[in-house]
């Protein structure tokens, strides 16, 4: 692995119709699947010339999806989406159709993602349950509850996040409120808790509702860490236009390590991720515009930070993580980080040049 | 400015009500003892001579497509369903869903086209159903309704206007009309603030001093014709009246159960709190829900605030025509305009006046009926445009209120309604 944060930059960017809200990668290739605000779900290949959308087709009239596709994972040689309305489906890869399809959640669905090992799926919803699934037969594995189902001030709560942890061994929710629940795999139990209330703006006087919510959660390679992400206070929450806002935990201590608020680039962290060294975490997002932020794990500081080209609603990287693939509004994107060639080693003899000439790293 | 209009229809109202039931209408309009609406003959005349306006103003615009007119399957449809009601072939939007089981009693215009985007202009423009218009302060739907339906010799409230958020707060004016059909504001408190007597005068000299000012007023005006010594006389004899209103804004004088059907939340409890006005005999009862203006996160704003709306408007429409109030109780909402059909990155909807809806519910309206059309993705008025002069010509007509009269201002006639608006007949029963 050989991925420079500071080496980022734009690859390739491909318009794309609607809101691309969610997408999972083929391992070692750019083909991408997403989910999308026309209800339907596309294969969309990065890697040819000129790459088109082609949609996943129901067989029959009351398959697909009947809203926004907001969670798309690659598990069990399977396709698995879910949507606001509810639904899981499962679809062949090959043949684009439904294999399986499962009314799965009373409310909508805010994501789906694929364990480590591809053998669960888990959906969370707004009707405050996630649910474990057996990505082989669709069997519910575990349903779990820990997030109330109203807001202190009254109105529907939302469960918007979910990550499993790398070791597979734990799976952790966020919500509106700023609940997070981290649940012990093996028998469905919490095995912790924690608060993150600045992620919730509730405005009692000027406009009298609320915005925010933990919108994206992300275990470090060792399983220690877990990051929840989200957007900082509002003043005017008729806009996204407060800070992004990460809080790092030691969960099983409960321990914040790190609360990383910005605001050069504001707006919500839709999606987060840790390099597998640990040392570095890339978040992305946006309001009107988009950002990506890749923060030093150690100080909490910006390393690099940059302008997208559309609000991200997803992201992944490549197996050497030196290669991100995203969608957001209206927009497939695909950057690389990949650091340039070490040169020669210094003659034994020869000073080494001094901190002060390397290039500084850009945001820091 | 003072209201010039001709009092003649008020002359008559007063006339006929202080002949046929003087001493029953004294008992009425001191609305601090609501257990006087128990008396049957009482009650009936109340019944016959009151009709009410309750408007919920969607302060900062709520979005048409998630609330009356949803684009299912479209670009600009959003996440939402549509969802049936109990009036076939009419469907809107899945976060109403009591709503949806009440359309019988609500009429939807879907096709307004207002034309002006900004907050404060559209906001302007439906509390007074025209645009502005230099050297000229016209009154607003409150201060005509109050105009127009309040008894001379009332001594509760005409208007009052409940507006607690900050944003885009906005008072309500009652222009040429004058003072006396100004709203009885109410912003930081759901109970209105000085009208207490002051601890310093016990209630024995507050009417002392009410009786030596009565016997002085009298007289002098006994040798003057003047309708501005008739205002301040009638000014001071609603005072008392006012002053004890404090108990209509208290809740907590209703049975837990109708607190607890109205919930929690504070839309609910104003929604409440109009109910118990208008039963009390205020005309035009004004309870602001802000703030829809959803520019970041249009969806998760609308799935609280529309929320909020289903439940306080179903709860409110139930609660008046289980009373049977509903029939002479005209329930509106309306906002300043309504929300771009297009989604930005943000997932909001930007303000949007070209195409857009309001409801209306109740007194003189034919429930069950949808007027004017948008085209699939809400972007134009397919059929039925409509303004803001014909929106209020149709509640003026629903109120049984002569939408052709005229105020005057010195020899200036004032129309009620913009010139060339028309009553939206569809809607009206």
């Amino acid at each position: 692995m050989n991925a420079d944060p500071s080496a980022f930059k734009k690859n390739k960017e491909f318009s794309c119709p609607g809101i691309l809200f969610s997408m999972a990668r083929t391992p070692e290739t750019g083909r991408l699947f997403y989910g999308s605000s026309d209800f339907k779900v596309y294969e969309f290949d990065t890697a040819v010339e000129k790459p088109a959308p082609v949609a996943f087709q129901p067989q029959e009239q009351q398959q697909g999806h009947q809203s926004y596709v907001t969670g798309v994972a690659l598990a069990a040689g399977q396709l698995v989406t879910g949507s606001y309305d509810g639904k899981l489906i499962w679809w062949d890869l090959e043949q684009r159709h439904v294999v399986r399809q499962l009314d799965a959640h009373e409310k909508w669905i805010r994501n789906v993602i694929a364990s480590p090992d591809g053998k669960m799926v888990c959906s969370v919803g707004d009707d405050m349950q996630c649910k474990v699934w057996d990505a082989a037969t669709g069997e519910v594995r575990h349903v779990l509850q820990g997030h109330q189902a109203e807001t202190p001030h009254h109105y529907p709560s939302m469960l918007y996040a979910n990550a499993f942890s790398p070791d597979g061994k734990w799976l952790a929710t966020g919500d509106k409120v700023g609940h997070i629940v981290v649940w012990n795999l093996a028998d469905g139990k919490p095995a912790g808790a924690l608060e993150a209330p600045g992620m919730y703006t509730w405005d009692p006087k000027q406009r009298r509702h609320s915005i925010g919510g933990i919108r994206s959660l992300a275990f470090s390679h060792d399983s220690k860490f877990l990051a929840a992400g989200g957007i900082g206070k509002i003043g005017n929450i008729d806009h996204l236009g407060g800070p992004t806002r990460v809080e790092i935990f030691e969960w099983q201590t409960g321990k914040r390590v790190h609360l990383l608020e910005d605001d050069k680039q504001k707006g919500l962290v839709e999606q987060m991720e840790f390099h597998p060294s640990g040392q570095w975490l890339l978040a992305a997002g946006g309001d009107h515009a988009g950002y990506v932020k890749f923060y030093n794990t150690a100080d909490g500081k910006i390393i690099h930070q940059e302008k997208t080209p559309m609000h991200v609603h997803g992201f992944e990287f490549n197996e050497a993580y030196d290669t991100v693939y995203g969608v957001g509004h209206g927009k497939v994107a695909v950057w690389e980080l990949k650091a340039a060639p070490a040169k020669d080693e210094p003659a034994k003899d020869e000073p080494k040049p001094d901190a002060a000439e390397k290039p500084a790293a850009k945001g820091a | 400015m003072s209201g010039q209009a001709s009092n003649a229809g008020r002359s008559i109202d007063r006339r006929s009500f202080l002949g046929t039931a003087a001493g029953t209408a004294a008992l009425a309009a001191d609305m601090t003892v609501l257990d006087g609406l128990k008396n049957p003959l009482l009650a009936g005349e109340v019944k016959r001579q009151q009709k009410h306006v309750i408007l919920l103003w969607l302060a900062g615009g709520a979005s048409q497509l998630e609330t009356w007119d949803p684009k299912p399957g479209r670009p600009t449809g959003g996440p939402f369903r549509p969802i049936k009601t109990d009036v076939p072939g009419i469907e809107i939007c899945e976060l109403l869903p009591k709503m949806a089981q009440r359309m019988k009693t609500t009429a939807v215009i879907r096709s307004l086209n207002t034309g002006i985007g900004d907050h404060g202009g559209g906001a302007s423009l439906m509390e007074t159903g025209r645009r502005k218009e230099p050297g000229l302060q016209f009154p607003d739907l409150g201060a005509i309704s109050a105009r127009e339906l309040g008894r001379a010799d009332s001594q509760v409230p005409d208007y009052v206007s409940m507006y607690s958020s900050t944003e885009g707060r906005r008072k309500g004016t009652s222009g040429f009309l004058g003072s006396r059909f100004a709203p009885m504001f109410l912003s930081d408190s759901l109970v209105p603030a000085n009208i207490h007597r002051l601890d310093a005068l016990s209630d024995l000299d507050h009417r002392e001093r009410n009786d030596l000012r009565q016997l002085i007023a009298s007289r002098f005006s006994r040798q003057r014709q003047s309708q501005a010594v008739g205002s301040q006389l009638n000014a001071y004899q609603r005072v008392r009246g006012i002053m004890a209103s404090e108990k209509l804004f208290d809740i907590e004088q209703e049975p837990e159960s109708a607190r607890a059907r109205y919930g929690p939340k504070q839309f609910g409890q104003q929604c409440l709190i109009a109910r118990r006005l208008c039963e009390a005999g205020v005309p035009f009862v004004k309870v602001a829900r802000a703030w829809w203006d959803s520019h970041g996160q249009n969806f998760e704003t609308h799935r609280e605030l529309c929320a909020d709306l289903d439940h306080s408007m179903s709860t409110l429409l139930d609660d008046l025509q289980e009373r049977g109030m509903l029939e002479r109780t005209l329930v509106v909402t309306l906002a300043e305009f309504g929300r771009t059909p297009n989604i930005n990155p943000s997932l909001g909807r930007d303000h949007f006046a070209r195409a857009w809806s309001m409801s209306l519910s109740g007194c003189g309206i034919k429930g069950g009926t949808v007027y004017g059309k948008t085209d699939a993705d809400g972007q134009h008025v397919a059929d039925g445009q409509a303004n803001a002069g014909d929106v209020f010509a149709t509640i003026f007509q629903a109120l049984g209120i002569d939408y052709h009269k005229e105020y005057h201002l010195g020899s200036r006639p004032i129309p009620l309604v913009d010139f060339g608006a028309k009553p939206i007949k569809p809607v009206l029963a």
